[in-house]
């Protein structure tokens, strides 16, 4: 079980990241049918709404994005040093580790045993796990870098190693002291934990990943590695001041408020850089998109990450915050950047990686290509009912209908953004099982070392 | 200048993180508008063991702050609403973690504790339908018949100081 093969460590991570996707898109489509029929389910209080929606949550980010994004840095960062991960072993075990933790949490979630805290749900023992997990995974990587033989750091590392750095520091600012303290500073601490999760770990890591394939699908160097390099450094200095636009309007001081809302608005550079070098690196390049579904699905994944960061600054406005906040288009905004963004580049990165490390052919295109497509199409749908239901429930509290006069009109909306998350659901079925039907009947590569690049 | 230098990339990436943590999780502890009680603080700060207080942790437990905001915000959506008066950061000193949510799929619950009386508060968690016609709100009718009346008590007691 805990190997010493190379890539063992990546390929493991993948395959557990992949079999936690489902299980917590499964948890998300029962919140989403609970919302339309409340006695889905009904009676136990195990998989009621209030206990499977953190199971959503986390486990999407934790155990599916998070391993998935693990084994990406224990794939890409030794091809890019031209060195050996420090030990596949202990990647190995950290693996082990990482889908115990995840069972745990289900396991305390589902009973209820919760701080309460959105996102930062785990209890205290299960926070040190996380930071143990965590740690471990830094360590290897550090390792990895100090005895590498390529002196040149090319810019995936400078992301992959700030994420390294971030993380361990957001998740503990996040969840441990806040736990003992209360009220408006805690509330605060939980967005700016809420936030940089998303802003120095999920978006760091995935331009990381970009930034590797993009050059290697096209067979073209990135257009600009200077823009890379501004990207980073507005990144390390603005998003960390980001957590208080998610109070705007709330009971917080103005200049808090303001000193969320600025930093908001300048991230619009580091998200012009990525786009800036996605684009330029294309030139050229753009008919490969139709022949290359992994291709398509990073081309995608950037376009929903320029949107979501132009949609967030937009948000923190304290004008448009007052409209959509509270309502469902808050909700169709933060499945943007974790799914269509992020998401669709980790498929990216699978479709590219797992044939390298087992050898092995894709076992189906069209398998993929409809993976690409429902993914797509299901997330279009569940994002539009979801904005559209967001700003009739805005207008209609401005006007001071009942309550339930909303819940009323949007339905439908909340059946589409149903519908739609199934369509996404079922695209994961197709990856799953184009996954594991490539690495146990794909053809064999015959040139396996020449592929391993 | 910093390609090969890791050191350089470590410390600069660290040092900008923090200049921004001190700005917006340490500065808010300095203003006193953060960390004053007000007399509505005082009213949630609930004896431990109190049915209030157990309520509390149903209402954790249950996940009630996925779907119920408790924050009134000084803004058309929420002045129109007749939510109350809107809320302080001093209101919720004591609130312990805070239940400001996120999210509204129910109606906010900031002083729900003067909308209804207890007998309505206890029909409406075991057949939230019978009450109101529309609403999307699970039954909790697998809750003990204690914790439903702590729970019922927590909900009473969100109500503005006088």
């Amino acid at each position: 079980m805990f190997s010493k093969a190379e890539n063992s460590a990546a390929k493991n991570f993948w395959y557990s990241s992949i079999f936690w996707l489902i299980i917590s898109m499964l948890a998300g489509l029962v919140v989403a049918i609970k919302q339309i029929n409340p006695n889905f389910l009904g009676g136990v209080p195990w998989l009621s709404y209030g206990r499977i929606r953190p199971i959503h949550t986390n486990g999407v980010l934790f155990a599916w994005l998070s391993m998935t994004y693990i084994a990406a840095l224990f794939y890409m960062i030794p091809k890019l040093l031209r060195t050996p991960l420090w030990s596949e072993r202990m990647g190995n075990i950290t693996c082990f580790l990482w889908n115990i933790l995840i069972i745990l949490a289900v396991i305390t979630l589902a009973s209820g045993i919760t701080t309460g805290v959105e996102y930062a749900e785990l209890i205290l023992p299960l926070d040190i796990y996380v930071a143990v997990g965590v740690a471990m995974v830094a360590i290897n990587v550090f390792m990895t870098i100090a005895k590498r033989e390529e002196k040149q750091l090319y810019v995936s590392i400078w992301y992959f190693v700030g994420s390294l750095l971030w993380l361990p520091l957001v998740y503990v600012v996040g969840n441990v002291p806040s736990q003992l303290i209360g009220g408006a500073p805690q509330a605060n601490m939980n967005w700016f934990y809420g936030h940089n999760a998303i802003g120095l770990w999920f978006t760091t890591v995935g331009i990381g990943q970009i930034y590797y394939l993009l050059p290697k699908l096209t067979g073209k160097p990135l257009y600009s590695h200077k823009l890379s390099l501004i990207g980073f450094w507005t990144i390390a200095t603005f998003y960390v001041w980001n957590g208080p636009h998610h109070l705007v309007n709330a009971p917080i001081p103005v200049w808090l408020m303001k000193a969320g809302i600025i930093p908001s608005i300048l991230l619009i550079i580091p998200v012009w850089t990525v786009l800036a070098n996605v684009v330029g690196t294309m030139k050229g390049a753009w008919h490969k998109v139709s022949e290359d579904v992994g291709l398509k699905f990073i081309i995608t994944g950037s376009i929903f990450y320029l949107l979501a960061c132009l949609q967030g600054p937009f948000q923190s406005l304290m004008t448009v915050s007052a409209v959509v906040k509270y309502t469902q288009w808050v909700v169709g905004h933060a499945h943007m950047a974790p799914f269509a963004a992020f998401s669709f580049v980790s498929f990216a990165a699978i479709y590219y990686a797992i044939p390298r490390i087992t050898g092995r052919q894709l076992y189906s295109k069209s398998l993929q290509n409809w993976h690409y497509w429902f993914s797509l199409l299901g997330f279009i749908i569940f994002a539009f009912s979801l904005w559209i239901a967001g700003i009739i429930q805005g207008f209609s509290w401005i006007n001071g209908d009942p309550f339930t006069e909303s819940l009323v009109v949007i339905k439908p909306l909340l059946v589409a953004r149903a519908v739609g998350g199934t369509m996404m659901i079922l695209a994961q079925f197709f990856f799953a099982y184009n996954i594991f039907k490539t690495v146990t009947t794909g053809a064999r590569l015959e040139t396996k070392k020449s592929m391993a690049a | 200048m910093f390609e090969k230098n890791t050191w350089s990339i470590v410390f600069a990436s660290v040092f900008l993180f923090m200049v921004g943590v001190f700005a917006t999780i340490i500065l808010p502890f300095l203003d006193d508008e953060m960390i004053t009680p007000t007399a509505n603080a005082e009213l949630r700060n609930y004896e431990p063991g109190s049915p209030e207080a157990l309520g509390r942790q149903v209402y954790i437990r249950e996940g009630c702050n996925t779907c119920h905001t408790q924050v009134v915000r000084p803004v058309k959506a929420d002045l129109n609403q007749n939510l109350g008066p809107v809320s302080q950061p001093g209101d919720y000193v004591y609130d312990k973690p805070h239940l400001w949510g996120s999210n509204r799929t129910g109606p906010d619950l900031m002083w729900v504790g003067v909308r209804w009386n207890e007998q309505w508060q206890k029909e409406h968690l075991l057949d939230p339908r019978s009450l109101v016609p529309d609403s999307i709100m699970p039954s909790y009718d697998y809750l003990s018949e204690e914790d439903l009346n702590n729970l019922v008590a927590y909900l009473m007691s969100l109500r503005p100081a006088q």
